[in-house]
């Protein structure tokens, strides 16, 4: 891959979180599962506490976690049908679902547990709510949260890297 | 509201503005706008209002799903009539009429054979119904109305009587606060008490959590106080010991405003924070640190929670507080606890005040206060949980008829063995409720509700915002609201002139005449009226501690105009003057012997992050969030029984055990665990199955006492929520 070159060309969105801004409600989970009309059992979103610090000293913040359309995407790079791309112009990473034959490899390979599978068994995930009929709205995920910790924003290969780094050190944290 | 009615024209969907009925069935709790999308006729989704000043624009994990809620396989849509024998669950379909004809026979004959009082209606959470079933038990002549003690009225009753109004927290404005036993998420995430947490946690003031475990608002603080559960008050009585000790006080607002300080100065000389260390678990260094802390911290204040509320000291430990706050010059100053005038302006009550009398509060059959004390703010109220016990034991005199409009007797109150029996016995059993509930199969008539999606009433209203509920969907069956049932019955009854002849129109527009407004002129607002709040008035103690009381006799809430340090009302009716400590039935210093077979402490969690107490477990996607009971147990406490992360375990008290799953919990108490109340229904969307009531299921009313001479704070009958237990690995798994 020409890393080098595509990164000049990439705009970066993402759903970015602030973890100081979470209070844990899981509206986000649900608005993104109702506005979705996802099946039981698949989830774009979750919110995870991470511990930290040990009895008596402990403390815990939140997670809210759904594809972070990654600058490099390990699903992408092991789908054996290549049906998993990341978009130029914005950096979203797509399923074509016409491609996916369900082998999950995806899932294996992705460090922050994003792919689901439903019935159908075609990897499906977030997808930043593009081409939803929200008339310009945000995504439900992030119109719902009371503190705003959740933004739509376009940021740098840098800052996307850098917020991977963070989300796979906070995982690791959890165990 | 024009961007949702954009995204409903590009979805080809309509939408209406109104009130979010998520926090509990039959009327709506917390006062949510939302803009509810539904497509012919069919309820879809919601969003939150951006107008409405409570949530704006944000909203809950349960307000999203209420279309799954409204469409639950355990959804009620037909009136029932039991034809088998009790318990049996079976029943057949009869209409709205025949149903409320059916009640209003049977509920005539009892009050002529056994007098008004043998009927109690069993109060919900506080709704935005409550009042109309007050005011159906004045018009019949009882005063049964069967409080559950599980919430808000010990506090309330415990700062009126010490400092005359619960002065809540001026969170925006302290540089300390103390959240204790509080939960300011899960109580309302979208609240303005969330908001106010997360801007606090943000601008750096600094936070201490007094409770037994992490959860995300103790996740965030700065300190975390591990408390014992239910010994709230040996800690509150310390910190009053080092505040008083070390003269850590505002001499000027205690000589002037505070009744009884050198009695109370002797008195908690014996509270010092070693004694309490051995009770609470919480280090004496520590109860120094916050005390003091708190102390000299011109701008703090303290929220208290319901967490403190169910210990038989619930009252005494809120009356420490409150005097915690007064000494050190914490009430109604910028940043610290504020008291709070009636607004201008409010709804018309309807509870019928001016007919409560002696010989009404005299036939109270449980009271929740001492009778001297009655009627308390919400009217005359007996304990939810004696009423039940009336029915077994004839004392004073049976229940013979009892109403449960959207509560769950056996899972919302302790001793759910003594409620079963009392259900077989019990003459006349009544279920209102928007779905299923546990104790359905017992009942002679089943009324199923509407939710709020489905009426058109009542309003909503915050002391901020005025809006109309306004219909998004046509009932689902044959079905009226609950406003609408407590009217056709007092038709039916014959108490038509007091209830607006049945009209739920000329209701509303009673309630609002105050407000300058009728339901049809507050429709022409489509996200309702917004007021700006007035300005606090600060250090208004000449007023506020004047204030009458609700007794009959409307002698003040605090004879001398002062504080009550020294409580002379409680001293005359019998009660201790100034607080005291009271172990809970089973603990680790009440109850040494039983460690030996119960080494750790239990209790439950009062809210949570996706249920409305017991109910809504049946909603698929509220249930994926937390599908399982899970105990919270300490890292090491769970490994030195071979306990692993999910496995399913036996808990077992001195009085029940129950059969849930561990969930390895860093932030909690190693000698405590805990479980979130209210579980028992199944979810049939997702093939989960009810649990048992009793025994291996995971009911937590079933492991506490509930002796009277122990389990009850005497003045205010908080239910105890201590015990003691153990805890080992199932062998059989699921």
């Amino acid at each position: 891959m020409q890393e080098d070159e595509m990164n000049d060309l990439t705009r970066e969105y993402m759903i970015k979180f602030y973890p100081e801004r979470c209070i844990q409600c899981h509206g986000c989970e649900t608005a993104c599962k109702m506005w979705r009309g996802l099946p039981y059992g698949v989830q774009y979103r979750r919110v995870i506490n991470l511990w930290e610090g040990s009895y008596p000293g402990v403390k815990s913040h939140g997670l809210s976690l759904s594809c972070l359309h990654c600058s490099d995407p390990a699903c992408a790079e092991v789908c054996p049908v290549e049906a998993i791309l990341k978009q130029a112009e914005d950096g979203r990473v797509r399923v074509d679902t016409t491609l996916c034959i369900g082998c999950r490899a995806c899932a294996e390979a992705c460090p922050f547990g994003v792919p689901q599978f439903g019935e159908d068994q075609v990897m499906q995930k977030c997808d930043l709510c593009v081409g939803q009929a929200l008339a310009g709205t945000d995504p439900p995920c992030v119109a719902t949260c009371p503190g705003r910790a959740l933004v739509l924003e376009e940021v740098t290969l840098e800052e996307k890297k850098a917020y991977e780094t963070f989300v796979a050190k906070a995982l690791k944290g959890n165990g | 509201y024009e961007q949702a009615i954009k995204v409903a024209e590009v979805r080809g969907e309509e939408v209406v503005p109104t009130v979010c009925g998520m926090c509990g069935p039959g009327g709506p709790g917390g006062g949510c706008g939302i803009y509810a999308f539904s497509k012919n006729g069919k309820f879809l989704r919601v969003a939150g209002m951006d107008e409405c000043p409570n949530n704006r624009g944000a909203l809950c994990a349960k307000a999203h799903t209420a279309p799954q809620w409204v469409y639950s396989r355990d959804r009620l849509t037909h009136p029932l009539r039991r034809i088998g024998r009790k318990g049996e669950g079976k029943f057949e379909k009869i209409s709205w009429d025949e149903a409320i004809a059916h009640i209003a026979e049977v509920l005539l004959g009892q009050k002529r054979e056994y007098g008004p009082e043998s009927l109690a209606i069993l109060s919900p959470a506080k709704r935005s119904y409550s009042e109309y079933l007050q005011r159906f038990a004045v018009v019949h002549g009882t005063p049964n109305y069967g409080h559950s003690g599980i919430c808000v009225l010990q506090r309330v009753f415990a700062f009126m009587y010490t400092v005359a109004d619960w002065p809540l927290p001026d969170t925006a404005n302290s540089d300390l606060i103390i959240y204790w036993g509080r939960q300011p998420i899960y109580s309302g995430p979208v609240s303005s008490a969330a908001r106010a947490f997360l801007e606090a946690t943000q601008r750096g003031a600094h936070i201490i959590a007094i409770k037994p475990s992490v959860e995300p608002d103790a996740g965030m603080a700065d300190t975390w106080v591990p408390v014992r559960p239910g010994t709230d008050a040996a800690l509150a009585l310390a910190m009053l010991h080092v505040v008083l000790k070390e003269d850590l006080i505002d001499h000027d607002f205690v000589a002037r405003w505070c009744y009884g300080f050198e009695s109370l100065k002797a008195h908690v000389r014996q509270y010092s924070p070693e004694w309490a260390q051995i009770i609470t678990g919480v280090p004496a260094t520590q109860i120094k640190g916050v005390a003091r802390a708190y102390a000299t911290c011109p701008r703090a204040a303290i929220d208290v929670g319901n967490g403190l509320e169910h210990a038989p000291s619930a009252g005494d430990a809120v009356r420490a507080i409150a005097m915690l706050m007064a000494v050190t010059g914490h009430l109604d100053r910028p940043g610290t606890n504020l008291l709070k005038l009636p607004p201008p302006k409010a709804p018309g009550d309807i509870t019928l005040k001016h007919r409560f009398t002696r010989e009404l509060v005299d036939k109270l059959v449980a009271p929740e206060f001492p009778k001297y004390f009655q009627p308390f703010l919400e009217g005359p109220t007996s304990a939810y949980y004696r009423i039940w016990e009336s029915v077994l034991t004839q004392t004073p005199y049976p229940v013979r008829g009892i109403i449960a409009p959207g509560t769950q007797p056996l899972a919302s109150t302790r001793g759910t063995r003594n409620v079963l029996a009392a259900l077989e016995r019990l003459d006349f059993f009544v279920v209102l409720d928007v779905a299923r509930t546990p104790e359905i199969p017992w009942a002679d008539i089943v009324m199923p509700v509407a939710t709020g999606y489905e009426t058109d009433h009542p309003f909503q209203y915050g002391p901020n915002w005025l809006m109309s509920t306004n219909r998004v969907i046509n009932p689902l069956g044959p079905y009226k609201s609950m406003f609408e049932f407590f009217l056709d019955l007092g038709k039916a009854m014959d108490y038509g002139d007091d209830f607006w002849q049945g009209d739920i129109t000329a209701c509303m527009d009673e309630q609002l005449a105050p407000l300058g407004v009728d339901m049809a002129g507050l429709r022409q607002h489509p996200v309702g009226l917004a007021f700006s709040s007035a300005r606090h008035e600060y250090e208004k103690f000449d007023r506020v501690f004047q204030r009458p009381s609700t007794r009959l006799d409307k002698g003040p809430f605090l004879p001398q105009g002062k504080v009550a340090l020294y409580n002379t009302t409680f001293e005359q009716a019998g009660y201790p003057p100034m607080p005291e400590w009271r172990e809970p039935p089973e603990g680790i210093t009440a109850t040494p012997d039983l460690t030996r077979t119960y080494p750790l402490i239990f209790s439950d969690y009062h809210t949570s992050k996706n249920f409305s107490a017991s109910w809504q477990r049946n909603v698929p996607f509220l249930r994926e969030l937390e599908p399982d009971p899970m105990l919270h147990i300490h890292p090491d406490t769970a490994g030195t029984r071979d306990i692993k992360d999910g496995d399913w375990i036996k808990v077992t008290s001195p009085h029940g055990w129950l059969r849930v799953r561990a969930q390895l919990y860093p932030g909690i108490r190693p000698d405590t665990v805990m479980l979130l109340h209210g579980w028992w229904q199944g979810c049939e969307e997702l093939k989960m199955a009810d649990y048992p009531l009793t025994d291996g299921g995971a009911n937590v009313n079933i492991m506490y006492s509930v002796d009277p001479e122990k389990a009850y704070d005497p003045m205010v009958t908080a239910m105890t929520s201590q015990t003691l237990v153990e805890v080992e690995k199932c062998r059989r798994t699921k």
